[in-house]
């Protein structure tokens, strides 16, 4: 896949599926201005880092629940119902009700890029809740930008063995941020 | 940890999730398996099986195994955040509807006494134990699939597991039962159905919340 090339989200999320990285990473990328804008529409009372935990959740969820989008729909009304559910969850959890008619979804704006670094607040918290290892395996995978293999070679695992705990530790976290909430 | 960190970390993640359809193929039959072994092992099947099944006393081996089979369409479709599965939820309305007349109807036909008479028996409690017994492991199965879902509403998918496992369940007793009276299989049938249905609402309540 060629970065410059026009893929519908569909298509990212098909070649996600099969275990495209770049496809996935980029189509994660692209949703995530989308999600923020809906956060920011309806929970602009949490602040700017308190919308983004709202936007890292919803992704988080994306995830662990992409299997649930059947590949002959459409992504966007999916999309637009996991974060609407969400977004509700995140905010009834902290004290906001909103309503948020599905209707209205398509027409928020993507909230646009600019210097913010989007930092968020739980994310940390989670981190230091987490085991070392899994903490560790996150932060070389997102933060310090390695690959699997890399974590690997660095933590003295097999690639498979890094993978599988990756896979874990984003469940926990996921079990973690709705226990925190709570 | 910034979102381009958790995005970068969520794409490295490429351990396939489990969808719900597949996991409920997986399990599904094999809970429905073991409640059939259960029955056969625990409580013998009736001496005049085969006839019964060609008989129009099939209706109690048959609603429930419809009304399972509609309940498994309906939880496929609310299993997907985005689906409204209104034609999933006319086809439940409907066979509620028709066994509703067909229950006003019994009660027309058949004098209270005569109502009585046919609870009247030991098997009746039986009924009502050995349905739920039954219908355990099946929704179990069921709610666990479901839990790979993302329902916008955990009860109702709650209770598509529960009348999906009290259909099996129900279905299966069926085969022990020698009380083919419609006055017999709503008091008993459908009471059972319904006490797992709304098991299986109260549990998906907790269990389906994503």
């Amino acid at each position: 896949m060629r970065p410059s090339e026009s893929l519908s989200w569909e298509a990212l999320m098909h070649a996600a599926n099969r275990g495209d990285q770049q496809a996935y990473a980029r189509l994660l990328g692209e949703i995530a201005p989308v999600v923020r804008g809906i956060v920011r529409a309806r929970g602009g009372a949490l602040g700017a880092e308190g919308c983004e935990d709202v936007v890292q959740e919803v992704l988080l969820t994306i995830h662990l629940k992409r299997q649930t989008w059947r590949e002959d729909a459409p992504l966007r009304p999916w999309l637009y119902a996991v974060t609407r559910h969400k977004v509700i969850d995140a905010l009834r959890a902290r004290g906001t009700r909103v309503e948020i008619p599905v209707e209205d979804m398509a027409e928020i704006l993507p909230a646009p890029e600019g210097a913010d670094p989007f930092e968020a607040r739980d994310m940390a918290r989670v981190l230091d809740q987490l085991e070392p290892r899994a903490a560790q395996i996150l932060r070389a995978i997102g933060i310090d930008g390695d690959s699997t293999a890399e974590t690997g070679e660095k933590l003295g695992m097999t690639e498979g063995a890094v993978r599988v705990a990756l896979h874990r530790a984003l469940k926990s976290v996921a079990r973690l941020r709705e226990r925190m909430i709570e | 940890m910034k979102t381009d960190a958790l995005i970068a970390a969520l794409a490295a993640d490429t351990t396939p999730r489990p969808s719900p359809g597949a996991r409920m193929m997986r399990v599904l039959p094999l809970a429905v398996a073991l409640s059939l072994a259960a029955l056969l092992a625990g409580w013998h099947v009736r001496p005049d099986l085969a006839a019964t099944l060609s008989s129009v006393a099939v209706y109690k081996t048959a609603v429930p195994v419809a009304l399972a089979l509609s309940a498994l369409w309906l939880a496929r479709g609310l299993a997907r955040p985005e689906a409204r599965a209104r034609r999933e939820w006319a086809l439940i309305g409907v066979l509620i509807a028709a066994l509703a007349l067909a229950l006003v109807w019994g009660l027309a036909v058949t004098p209270a006494a005569r109502i009585a008479e046919i609870l009247d028996t030991p098997d009746y409690t039986n009924c009502l134990i050995s349905v739920p017994t039954l219908a355990a492991l099946p929704l179990a199965a069921s709610l666990w699939a479901l839990r790979a879902g993302a329902p916008l509403h955990p009860a109702r998918a709650g209770a598509a597991a529960g009348l999906i496992a009290g259909g099996a369940g129900a279905a299966i007793y069926s085969l022990h039962c020698p009380h083919d009276h419609l006055m017999y299989f709503f008091p008993a049938y459908g009471v059972a159905m319904a006490a797992v249905t709304l098991a299986g609402a109260l549990i998906g309540a907790l269990l389906l919340r994503w």
